[in-house]
């Protein structure tokens, strides 16, 4: 519960997978390629993840890999992890990775994730401390949350290193001081 | 306080930095005549005229913007010294030359209140920057090493400022690696290939106990 507040958090929840229901459900119209308002046994339907997690935990349906961590995804990323577009796969690349692995049983998504941090961190490193100016970067556009966020940690503690060394006002006048008394006559 | 940090991004903004760096001493030559002053971080003084004393940095600065003293730069400072450090610094890839811990904002407080009590002041002043930038290269070279298995980073003599830049970034970036590297995501068969050392050496240190 730690992140029940966490913004982020809520949005990796949002995440649609793909599901195939072992129960036949009535009455729910979460299956729009249906006619009527039931799910049969064995139709695939996309869910939001936080949905898909409690249905499978009730038995309900099981969850299918979602397409972010399939063979081309993971083949892209051993090739030049780099220059993968992860942001438009899955904003949330990494935080929704360590959500979803344990649940589909695919051990190999953990090792994945920590291949491709571990390799794009170090784009990340050389860009963040020497980029002159910060939304500039074309870079910035394939970076997940998760190493947007590392990024802009980096980079506002260079600019604000650059802007203690160049000065600029030394002290900060309280708003309470020069103002000018209202004479009260 | 006009330069407080914003909680989330570090522990401290570059302006309480340069507060920490203020307690830091200089020596400086008064001009006047002033009975010692008992702070709680020591005791000052007495002042004479033309006789050199021992005071923290921000009592130099206050007394300097007064006319009531010149501030004798650290050794460090002179221009010889940093020479010899940039050469130091340029030469070893890995290693830091040891400067004072709190060099980058002495210099900087040194060079906007006491310009004319620093021989060279410009030459000084670059010589700083260069070793700064230097410095700060090899840092990020450093950075480069952070993998999973290594769960913290040595690096000896670096200075306040240069820490407090980076720690936000190192900070969340081993957390990425300790969250990535975790029991539950990487499965036991992954790690066989770094198990199987420490079991021999376990082995190994029981046959020797016999």
């Amino acid at each position: 519960m730690a992140k029940f507040y966490d913004m982020d958090d809520i949005i990796t929840d949002e995440e649609v997978v793909s599901v195939v229901f072992e129960k036949a459900a009535c009455g729910v119209g979460i299956d729009p390629s249906s006619e009527t308002d039931s799910v049969e046994v064995g139709s695939k339907v996309e869910l939001p993840f936080w949905l898909a997690h409690e249905l499978q935990l009730r038995q309900a349906v099981s969850m299918n890999v979602p397409t972010c961590f399939n063979q081309k995804t993971r083949l892209e990323i051993q090739a030049d992890s780099a220059c993968v577009d992860l942001r438009s796969r899955c904003p949330f690349f990494y935080e929704f990775g360590c959500k979803i692995a344990p649940l589909v049983g695919v051990r190999t998504i953990g090792p994945l994730l920590l291949s491709a941090f571990k390799s794009r961190y170090k784009e990340v490193l050389t860009k963040a401390h020497t980029a002159a100016f910060p939304a500039a970067s074309k870079h910035l556009t394939i970076l997940t949350k998760e190493e947007t966020n590392l990024y802009e940690a980096a980079q506002s503690s260079m600019t604000a290193f650059k802007r203690w060394r160049m000065g600029g006002p030394r002290f900060q006048r309280a708003s309470v001081l020069g103002r000018k008394r209202k004479s009260t006559d | 306080m006009a330069g407080q940090s914003d909680p989330h991004q570090s522990l401290f903004s570059a302006e309480e930095v340069e507060f920490i760096a203020e307690d830091e001493t200089v020596e400086i030559i008064p001009n006047l005549r002033m009975d010692a002053l008992n702070f709680i971080c020591g005791d000052f003084g007495p002042f004479f005229p033309q006789i050199a004393t021992q005071v923290p940095l921000w009592l130099a600065v206050a007394l300097k913007k007064r006319g009531k003293c010149t501030i004798r730069p650290p050794q460090w400072m002179s221009v010889e010294k940093l020479t010899q450090v940039l050469e130091a610094e340029r030469d070893s890839q890995r290693m830091f030359e040891q400067l004072p811990f709190h060099y980058v904002e002495i210099s900087r407080l040194l060079f906007d209140h006491a310009r004319d009590d620093i021989p060279d002041v410009y030459m000084a002043r670059s010589l700083i920057e260069d070793i700064r930038d230097v410095r700060f290269h090899k840092v990020e070279t450093n950075l480069e090493t952070l993998t999973e298995r290594a769960f913290a980073l040595k690096i000896n003599n670096l200075s306040a400022m240069e820490v407090n830049i980076v720690r936000p970034f190192v900070g969340r970036a081993l957390q990425a690696f300790y969250k990535h590297d975790s029991l539950e995501l990487i499965p036991d068969q992954e790690r066989v290939s770094d198990r199987r050392p420490q079991v021999a050496n376990n082995a190994t240190r029981r046959h020797l106990r016999r």
